[in-house]
């Protein structure tokens, strides 16, 4: 009876420390074949990146332009025609985009739109067995599959960051146009408001969220089983976990940023 | 490679029929056909309280403290401090939670139904339950609809309360430049039960749409189990789409025009 019990509330939780660990695992044997010789990942890696990047350009944009208009745009823009200070929203810009929703927001689309396909087709290929199949022609499938995603997720997801500042400042601009403003205040506003280590710290933040997705996703699809739902099993996990992972990692790198540089949030 | 274009003509493609989809499914719970099967409703509704309500707590949780701390940065920066709660009050309510709400639905939920529904198409079973005589799309979809209508509500109401709970940790007891107090009066005074009102549809307007894609997607796979784990990643990322535009036309709706804040004439 005792052991029922503990076995029903100790077990869960030893399966999860259990996948964590496998996944900690797995990204230091990535991170052991991304340098070590020989690099035969080269063309698969070009081939991945143009594969998240057609499916990831046109819900990247939707999203951003949609967050960026309606939550900080909007909703600040309210706020501040209260006190006849429209011109400010874009300085506010600065921090809602390129600080916090930029990043979150290509992390959710990365995780959501190409994490889903990675896991999708790892587990595809792994209940055809064609990752034994692999294995069993000497081609290590951490060095040929996993590192090529795992780079290409890295690099597009850094880089989509940028894509979606760039996004959600023009649905920004569509507010400030909502409420009949001119657009130079706006600028202004938002140019000297702008620093480089809010620039770094967005793009150095989107960069291991995607090796967060990368890893979490190729782990999942690698490990897919049981018959037919096996793989929308694995999709379904891969995405649950890369979210809670990307958004925990989110929150501990936001709060180092903001009190080791104090001089971001000086409003200028 | 599924070439540039690939997903806007996919969605253009899909959007007709979803939508078509997506009406007959809920005339099916309005009608009441639904409660043919009432137990498998409740039986949903169980499955979703007792599989997904930790995990969407926990996500609207950790997006709460980050709510909390960009409001007491924010609020420092502009030399008012105490005014945290502004930031947390409107962050919390009106755009976060639902947003975490939504992703986190899609991603536990949405997919969730998927794999299952393409796996019992796959394997034939849905056209077993038409040979029975069961009409699949009341027994699979609509009790799901109706189960997901059952418990959602409540559980988003919840949910506000731990995003609220998460801003108070992050601006009074970790940051610490603001006095509790301070922080509940202009927290409290920043919002009102209309607002509540809103919040709630829009997470509710992103609840239907990720059951019925899921559902839509799910009842429609094809193509062994790749094209299961095919469909349940379709699914996410038009999900993830359609939350972001249902948040940005709730948002353009009710407060597109009305701050609702006590400030001004």
């Amino acid at each position: 009876m005792v052991r029922a019990v503990a076995d029903r509330a100790f077990l869960p939780a030893k399966s999860m420390f259990e996948e964590v660990g496998n996944m900690m695992i797995l990204t230091g044997k990535t991170l052991t074949a991304v340098v070590r010789p020989p690099y035969p990942y080269g063309g698969e890696f070009i081939g991945q990146f143009l594969f998240a990047l057609q499916l990831s350009w046109f819900p990247m944009m939707v999203s951003t332009i949609a967050f960026g208009f309606g939550a900080p745009g909007l909703q600040a823009a309210n706020f501040l025609s209260l006190f006849g200070s429209l011109d400010r929203l874009g300085g506010f810009f600065i921090l809602a985009s390129v600080r916090e929703f930029a990043p979150l927001v290509t992390a959710v689309v990365v995780a959501g739109v190409a994490g889903t396909a990675i896991t999708a087709d790892l587990g595809a290929r792994k209940i055809r067995e064609e990752l034994d199949a692999l294995q069993v022609l000497g081609v290590d499938p951490i060095k040929n599959l996993v590192v090529p995603r795992f780079l290409s997720l890295m690099l597009i997801t850094g880089l989509l960051d940028i894509y979606a500042v760039l996004f959600g400042i023009s649905g920004g601009i569509f507010a400030e146009l909502a409420y009949n403003q001119p657009l130079g205040g706006f600028f202004a506003t938002l140019f000297t408001n702008a620093s480089v280590t809010d620039l770094w710290g967005s793009i150095l933040k989107c960069t291991i969220f995607g090796a967060i997705i990368a890893v979490v996703c190729c782990y999942k699809g690698m490990n897919a089983s049981g018959g037919a739902e096996g793989v929308g099993k694995a999709v379904n996990e891969a995405v649950v976990i890369a979210f809670l992972g990307v958004f925990a990692f989110n929150y501990v790198f936001t709060q180092t940023l903001l009190a080791t540089h104090p001089e971001i949030s000086v409003i200028k | 490679m599924p070439g540039w274009l690939a997903v806007p003509r996919d969605w253009l493609e899909s959007l007709t029929e979803i939508a078509r989809f997506g009406a007959r499914t809920m005339m099916l719970v309005f009608n009441g056909k639904v409660f043919h099967f009432f137990g498998e409703s409740l039986r949903q509704a169980g499955i979703l309280v007792l599989g997904s309500m930790v995990v969407i707590w926990g996500l609207v949780f950790i997006l709460g403290l980050q709510c909390g701390i960009e409001g007491a940065y924010f609020n420092r920066s502009v030399g008012a401090p105490s005014y945290a709660g502004v930031f947390a009050a409107w962050c919390d309510l009106r755009e976060v939670t639902p947003y975490a709400f939504g992703y986190m639905l899609a991603a536990k939920v949405g997919t969730g139904i998927v794999a299952e529904l393409g796996s019992m198409r796959i394997s034939d079973e849905i056209d077993a339950l038409e040979v029975m005589g069961v009409q699949p799309m009341i027994y699979l979809c609509a009790t799901r609809l109706l189960g997901a209508w059952l418990t959602l509500p409540f559980m988003y109401l919840v949910a506000i309360g731990i995003g609220y709970f998460a801003s108070y940790l992050a601006v009074v007891e970790q940051i610490g430049e603001v006095s509790a107090g301070g922080y509940f009066l202009i927290f409290w005074m920043f919002q009102n039960p209309p607002d509540l009102l809103f919040s709630l549809i829009k997470a509710m307007q992103m609840a239907t749409v990720i059951v019925l894609v899921g559902c839509y997607y799910g009842y429609n796979a094809a193509g062994g189990p790749v094209g299961v784990g095919t469909a349940t990643a379709k699914s996410m990322a038009l999900n993830i789409v359609l939350v972001h535009i249902i948040g940005m036309m709730g948002t353009l709706v009710f407060w597109g025009a009305n701050p609702r804040a006590p400030v001004g004439g």
